[in-house]
């Protein structure tokens, strides 16, 4: 797609096309002048004054490879092989290898995973890591704040790729919102559940087809709208109590909703279309800073540095071609604790 | 008064004013640096971009027109806004502009360039807003640090304006490229170098990530007055001239015996509609012609063009009226 040219004007809510749609203008009138490549903003000459960051690159964060392809990367959070990593880029975690700074660890252990944050604990046989550093003293970092991600990476070398923080940090709220993964039919004041989804919440809690809705978190429900009230206030991964009838009898079901885009998928708009490899799971965060660093959806997992190698959060997500997500560092240090407590119960 | 000495002083003085009012802000020594080579320089690139941004952020505003949304720089106390050309569509077009805190007011596209995609508009409500300075002096060159800003994507309150570092990589007549990633929704917002000042207006982007095109100052600079006139300047491809015979008001009307039309049914939605004409109300003249018969004004009609103006001579019950309205589009 090298000769088409986007407008880049956008549809508010759906984010569909519009008319406004350019194909191909004019090619390069002679005369014009170019930069060079090196000396762009992320050419290997302006990388180069990064180079103190790059070495915190080098030792503290992880490259995560199934065979030879590189599928993440990871964040050293002890010295002693514990990682973070994007979950959802890792599959079922099974015959990976890991590599931080110049040395390669087979199977990784898979120890837990946080599907809020989208977020997997790895962890390797090591001794003497050099964890990252968090910023946690500091406030959310404020735009225009230099910061350094992994970029592309060779079996010895991590480089790296720069850009700045871009805008607010906050939450950022599941696409299409929050469902229990059914599908209902409402009739005489009686909602029943005609079909329950592959790998949805309501699978995993057991539900059935036929099962007739009571109430949902206390309140009696008659129909959609009195459910629809209900699940409004709920996000993904919430736990919400469902009362059915089952042949005559009363259960009570507890079920985890789940994203109704990472259930369902979504429909590429076109700004999606000009985004490049975007992370499939890039919604439905509790929060997260927003930086400029231009990425492809297998470089998320990786720290996000400041020009003194202190690590601002955790790559989590490349939303669409001028967003890039990172997990803060607060959050990030309270994932980690709570994860690698449970882990070594 | 014809000393030639005075005429050349004056000439002389009046370049030292000028060197002295670009002074304030000077142009940071990193732009002439091939690359920055030490944390100090990453700093003053940092430095610049905090102080800057707060008032860029102010100035930047998200078009809300039509199904879609693009976004605008407003470049005066009293709301004059920079954008695109294919975000205003046309000359005339009445819309919502919203600032980064939330605050929305009404505004109305002026003139634009269609061949290479800039347009003017104009805050309709009276009051003073928040602006960014033009560089009408064109000093951004090739390899500069620059800014872009942008409601990416549609107006995010909690978001923000989302902002974009890059360099200037390749100059040409009326583009300017970046590496500054664009995307929907960005387009008519600003580039900005480091003193905050604006170079240039966002326009389109390949589907490479690298390949940021936008419209710079001294484009708008050399059609300013048609901007603000409200002329349709250039043949395209970024907006498309309203054709003649294609203009559309959205009335049914009768002849009347003692001359003028009666208006006998008003379009849903249409010009007419939104202008205030009602069944009943009874057409004197247009643009000052008096009217005689439905085939005389549809003969007028067919000489307008969609966000022509008109001027409708009505004989109401309280009496005589001019309304003025856009015709739109056929």
């Amino acid at each position: 797609m090298t000769d088409r040219k986007f407008s880049p004007y956008d549809s508010v809510n759906a984010r569909t096309s519009i008319s406004a749609f350019l194909i191909a203008t004019a090619p390069l009138a002679s005369g014009s002048q170019t930069l060079e490549w090196t000396y762009r903003t992320n050419g290997p000459e302006v990388k180069s004054s990064f180079e103190s960051v790059r070495t915190v690159l080098q030792s503290s964060s992880a490259v995560i490879k199934r065979g030879r392809k590189e599928i993440s990367y990871g964040t050293v959070m002890t010295p002693d092989g514990f990682i973070l990593t994007k979950a959802s880029e890792i599959g079922d975690g099974l015959g990976l290898s890991i590599i931080v700074d110049t040395q390669t660890y087979k199977n990784p252990v898979v120890l837990d995973t946080d599907p809020g944050w989208d977020v997997a604990l790895l962890k390797i046989e090591a001794t003497g890591l050099r964890p990252v550093e968090l910023a946690l003293d500091m406030p959310d970092p404020q735009r225009g704040v230099w910061v350094v991600a992994n970029g592309s990476t060779s079996r010895r070398l991590r480089r790296p790729q720069v850009g700045i923080i871009a805008a607010n940090a906050r939450e950022i709220l599941p696409a299409g919102g929050a469902v229990l993964g059914v599908t209902l039919e409402s009739s005489d004041d009686r909602l029943r559940v005609t079909e329950v989804h592959e790998s949805s919440g309501a699978e995993i809690a057991g539900m059935k087809a036929g099962d007739v809705i009571l109430s949902a978190a206390g309140k009696s429900i008659k129909d959609r709208d009195e459910l629809s009230k209900v699940m409004e206030k709920l996000r993904v991964n919430d736990d919400l109590t469902l009362r059915v009838e089952r042949d005559g009898e009363e259960i009570e079901l507890s079920i985890r909703l789940s994203g109704r885009v990472d259930l369902f998928g979504e429909d590429v708009s076109r700004n999606d279309m000009m985004s490049g490899r975007y992370s499939a799971r890039r919604s439905g965060f509790p929060r997260v800073i927003q930086h400029d660093i231009i990425a492809n959806n297998t470089d998320m997992g990786g720290p996000l540095l400041d020009l003194s190698g202190r690590c601002l959060g955790m790559n989590i997500a490349r939303a669409s071609r001028c967003e890039t997500y990172a997990i803060p560092a607060g959050d990030l240090r309270s994932l980690a604790d709570r994860l690698i407590t449970q882990a070594t119960k | 008064m014809t000393d030639p000495s005075i005429a050349a002083m004056f000439g002389i003085f009046s370049i030292l004013l000028l060197a002295t009012a670009g002074a304030d802000s000077k142009r940071p020594y990193i732009n002439d640096k091939k690359a920055p080579d030490s944390r100090h320089d990453l700093e003053v690139i940092e430095k610049h971009l905090i102080e800057a941004l707060p008032a860029s952020r102010q100035a930047t505003v998200c078009i809300e027109l039509g199904e879609g949304s693009g976004s605008g720089v407003v470049v005066s106390k009293d709301g004059l806004i920079l954008s695109a050309a294919h975000v205003t569509g046309g000359v005339g077009r009445e819309f919502t502009v919203i600032f980064e805190d939330g605050k929305k007011v009404k505004a109305e596209s002026l003139g634009l360039v269609a061949n290479s995609d800039c347009a003017m508009a104009r805050i309709t409500e009276e009051g003073t807003y928040p602006f960014v300075e033009v560089d009408r002096g064109d000093t951004t060159k090739l390899g500069d640090w620059v800014y872009a800003l942008g409601h990416s994507g549609g107006f995010d309150k909690e978001r923000g304006v989302v902002v974009r570092l890059g360099r200037v990589v390749q100059v040409k007549n009326d583009t300017v490229q970046s590496d500054c990633s664009l995307i929907g929704g960005d387009s008519g917002g600003p580039l900005f170098d480091l003193n905050g000042k604006l170079v240039a207006i966002h326009s389109r982007v390949d589907g490479s990530v690298q390949v940021n095109l936008h419209v710079p100052m001294r484009e708008f600079v050399k059609n300013w007055e048609g901007l603000e006139n409200g002329e349709f300047i250039g043949e395209g491809p970024f907006a498309k001239k309203p054709e003649k015979g294609k203009g559309f008001l959205g009335i049914g009307t009768e002849s009347r015996k003692e001359g003028g039309l009666t208006i006998e049914k008003v379009g849903r939605e249409s010009p007419a509609e939104k202008a205030g004409l009602k069944s009943g109300d009874i057409l004197l003249k247009l643009d000052g012609i008096e009217l005689s018969s439905k085939d005389q004004l549809s003969d007028l009609l067919k000489e307008k063009a969609p966000d022509d103006r008109v001027a409708l001579e009505l004989l109401r019950d309280d009496g005589p009226e001019i309304l003025t309205l856009r015709l739109g589009e056929r």
